[in-house]
């Protein structure tokens, strides 16, 4: 979706902001704060386990991966038996999790919705999320620039992001995710299409948390917007972030059938039955 | 050494970090056993408490207990030498479903009095 006009102005405008700051004195900077401060360490703030919709999840409490366990979106027909297929493969304890092969990122917009913590990186022409656990990085370009014509883009795991400022708002616009061959969006094993685009809003709210709403279109996979609210909370200033490697002793192996193995020290299955295809 | 059997309607600490499914472990079921320490692997994407337990016949057998990644168990109060080799603790872990030796974290007292965990 390109940028509109007027967006397309205040973002140059913002990057100028920026480059003035970033080239003069510090107490200037300080006197025209042309961004707003998500500096810090932040974590998820919804629980149940990754569900990435709380707001539809049924039972409420329930956590991603356990049986019976699902969240109600607008699905067309086809995707609803897609899921349900899914939700009863989860309920064998078998759904393999795209990430715990330890081998791609969980993408957008499951990112939004991990463990461990998060960094926000806002710079007059860009802004990074990133997350420990992984990890990810998404990029989300406001510079001003388009999305990348079809032809010079394919599906990636954090698609192709651009937007700009609209006050202390970041406003972003996200196509061409790989969707469901490489991703799903938790445990219960929801999946989008490779067709889904998302319009994000983040902003910090009155009471601290950085909240971040989506509204999900995906012709295949959905009958209308689906809208999405995530939230994250601020760690103690001083908090670090730490290395996450997923391979270094990775001893929870997928077979084929989907079943999630346990080694011993010694790299051989302590399973007494396993499963394969 | 003594094996207590707790039925628990909750999941406790594995569930947290898990980077896989957590299927294998009843999370009903919390066994609570008097342990040695053989081994600890500080590491990602999971920490591993490697013990031993004394069986009913008197043998010891090595255990492995599973819990988070390292990352956001150090920010918990966890630390690299939480558990060192040759400390007697007790330990509270989900058994596996099929009777395998290994089992998720749910707490721990440790050789020195303190805890980890859910405890």
């Amino acid at each position: 979706m390109p940028l509109p006009e007027n967006c397309r102005r205040w973002t140059l405008l913002r990057v100028a902001l920026g480059i003035l700051c970033c080239s003069g004195t510090a107490a200037a900077a300080d006197q025209n704060p042309p961004l707003p401060d998500w500096s810090g360490v932040w974590e998820r703030y919804e629980g149940n386990g990754g569900m990435f919709d709380v707001s539809t999840t049924r039972p409420a409490d329930g956590r991603a991966g356990s049986p019976g366990v699902r969240q109600f979106p607008p699905l067309t027909k086809a995707w609803e038996e897609k899921y349900r297929e899914t939700l009863e493969i989860v309920a064998k304890g078998r759904l393999p999790d795209p990430i715990s092969y330890c081998g791609t990122p969980a993408g957008f917009p499951r990112l939004l919705a991990l463990p461990d913590v998060y960094e926000f990186i806002v710079r007059p022409e860009q802004t990074w999320i990133i997350t420990e656990n992984g990890p990810n990085v998404m990029r989300i370009y406001t510079d001003g620039r388009d999305h990348a014509p079809p032809a010079e883009r394919w599906p990636t795991f954090t698609g192709d992001s651009v937007g700009y400022w609209e006050g202390d708002t970041l406003v972003f616009s996200t196509v061409s995710m790989v969707g469901e061959k490489h991703t799903i969006l938790d445990r219960s094993g929801l999946t989008l299409s490779d067709q889904a685009s998302i319009e994000t809003r983040m902003f910090e709210t009155d009471d601290g948390l950085l909240r971040a709403e989506l509204v999900i279109e995906d012709p295949l996979a959905l009958t209308e917007p689906w809208h999405v609210t995530r939230h994250f909370r601020r760690l103690p200033p001083g908090t670090r972030v730490y290395d996450y490697a997923c391979n270094e002793n990775n001893r929870n192996p997928i077979t084929d059938a989907g079943q999630t193995l346990t080694l011993g020290p010694d790299g051989k299955p302590l399973d007494r039955s396993i499963e394969r295809d | 050494m003594r094996l207590i059997i707790v039925l628990l309607a909750v999941a406790l600490s594995f569930k947290a970090h898990a980077h896989h499914s957590s299927a294998m472990f009843d999370k009903d079921t919390i066994r609570q056993v008097t342990a040695t320490v053989k081994e600890f692997q500080w590491t990602n994407p999971h920490i591993w408490i490697q013990i031993l337990i004394e069986n009913q016949n008197g043998e010891l057998e090595e255990w492995s207990i599973e819990g988070g990644g390292t990352n956001t168990l150090f920010r918990r109060g966890w630390r690299p030498d939480s558990f060192k080799p040759g400390d007697v603790i007790e330990i509270k872990f989900n058994p596996m479903r099929d009777g395998s030796a290994a089992g998720g974290f749910v707490g721990a007292k440790l050789a020195d009095g303190g805890t980890l965990g859910d405890w």
